[in-house]
């Protein structure tokens, strides 16, 4: 009984009892950099197949327009990606000024992930044997039934590990919308190490995103296993 | 009334000339082989055919519609796309690498085009794909992935898919070039018994024992031409051309 106190008291007074304090406000902002990530690579995912299709067709100025913007999307840096969007933006187009910082930085990441998305998939759909598209031409199919049908299908398990990959970057990427006041996991953590002058609360905070990582891995592979059962 | 007319083929990569003036024809039903040293051309004229490759100059009838009239790459046929691709649904392709559908059954994989491109309902496509892979021996083996099943039998599957979408002629290249020695045999048996019933079809080849027992014309290409095209009795007999007496010469060496 004494040792089941010792170890109670551990847990809930001193450095313990001040991080289980901290737990809810992280958890919070948890939440923001969840489904940040979340929703910028599902949004990536549907504009990054219209640029992959787009960069590979056979009308050159869809293939400029498609490779300018994966071009500028990952050869400038995200963050100035954000502040173009939150500062800039505004002042050239005051249509654009959004006040939700969170709509910003959604805005912001989806447009810059969809590039990296876009290659994933591109590069995917351009792995497939050449022969699938000559089977499915000569067999009648149009480039575009061949596309939906025999090619996409097969360029998905090769795309599920570099999009997991893409994920993960971008779960701790969006730790920069701290720069534009976006309360985040990490923002949230700044905050506290700075209120409560500890720095200790870069422990839980790092293992929260570890947690996060390990679960998507496990449900890509999932995902990369189910999908290559014909294999 | 030939199923398949070409004339004057010419076709360039950049500035090798890969095809120098071909024509040929061939009859509904009737088997033309083409033989030939790799490099010959056989497989870009092949493919030439039904628009896996395009021609550089000559013209090409499918079924007695002309597809292609060509003058240094440009079409001078007014036919629009979707024209062309009903008229090449009267050939059917068999590659030498198969190119099954990875991500389908054999019964899906010969199901897919009917469904796709005719419109055929669900019921009369498995029903047409059942009696076509019982046809060509792999009637207990549908419902596999093409990963489980072997070179032979992937290319059995290939022809009933190609089958399956009632061509009125067939085009072979080198079915048998990807396949382990023992296993050639089963599709040689179902492409023979494919030209019994009377499918009209052309066949690149190095397999000499198929072209003497089923060809009614051998053709041999060299150089981007043919150079002979004679009835097997002749062609493997009684050869003109210099070079196709040298090639008979040293396949038989090496059988």
């Amino acid at each position: 009984m004494e040792f089941l106190n010792t170890i109670w008291e551990w847990l809930t007074t001193g450095t313990m009892g001040k991080i289980w304090g901290w737990m809810p406000s992280l958890f919070k902002a948890t939440g923001v950099t969840l489904s940040l990530s979340f929703l910028c690579v599902i949004f990536g995912l549907v504009i990054a197949v219209f640029l992959a299709l787009g960069k590979i067709s056979k009308n050159k100025i869809l293939r400029g327009v498609c490779g300018a913007y994966i071009f500028f999307f990952r050869g400038t840096p995200l963050l100035m990606q954000l502040f173009f969007l939150y500062y800039t933006l505004p002042l050239l187009i005051p249509a654009f000024n959004i006040k939700s910082r969170y709509l910003v930085a959604l805005i912001a990441f989806t447009l810059n992930v969809a590039a990296y998305l876009a290659e994933i998939i591109r590069a995917a759909i351009q792995s497939i044997d050449k022969g699938q598209l000559e089977a499915s031409k000569a067999l009648g199919l149009t480039y575009r039934q061949a596309m939906r049908i025999i090619i996409i299908p097969q360029a998905y398990r090769r795309m599920i590990p570099p999009i997991c990959n893409e994920f993960v970057m971008v779960l701790k990427d969006t730790s920069l919308v701290s720069i534009i006041s976006l309360v985040d996991l990490t923002c949230q953590t700044k905050m506290i190490a700075s209120n409560a002058a500890s720095a200790v609360v870069y422990i839980p905070a790092m293992i929260i995103y570890l947690v996060i990582t390990a679960i998507f891995t496990v449900i890509f592979n999932k995902i990369e296993k189910k999908l290559s059962m014909y294999e | 009334m030939a199923i398949i007319r070409t004339e004057h083929i010419c076709k360039n990569f950049g500035h090798i000339e890969v095809l120098k003036d071909v024509s040929l024809s061939v009859e509904p039903g009737e088997v033309v082989c083409i033989i030939g040293s790799s490099g010959a051309g056989k497989s870009t004229y092949l493919r030439s055919i039904n628009h896996l490759e395009s021609i550089t100059s000559g013209k090409i009838w499918i079924d007695e519609k002309l597809i292609d009239d060509r003058v240094r790459g440009t079409n001078k046929v007014h036919i629009s796309a979707a024209e062309t691709t009903e008229v090449l649904l009267n050939v059917g392709m068999v590659f030498q690498r198969f190119n099954l559908f990875p991500h389908k059954t054999a019964l899906e994989n010969v199901m897919l085009a009917p469904m796709t491109v005719k419109g055929v309902s669900k019921e009369d496509a498995e029903a047409k794909a059942r009696e076509l892979l019982t046809r060509v021996g792999l009637a207990d083996r549908m419902d596999a992935y093409p990963s489980k099943l072997s070179g032979g039998q992937q290319q059995r599957v290939a022809i009933a898919r190609a089958l399956a979408m009632e061509p009125k002629v067939m085009l072979f290249d080198e079915p048998t070039s990807a396949l382990d020695p023992e296993l050639v045999g089963e599709v040689l048996n179902v492409m023979k018994q494919l030209a019994e019933e009377g499918m009209g079809m052309i066949v690149v080849t190095h397999e000499m024992g198929f072209a003497r027992d089923v060809a009614d014309r051998v053709v041999f290409m060299d150089g981007g031409r043919i150079v002979e095209d004679a009835p097997p009795a002749e062609f493997f007999t009684n050869p003109k051309n210099e070079r196709l007496r040298e090639f008979l010469k040293r396949s038989l060496q090496e059988n």
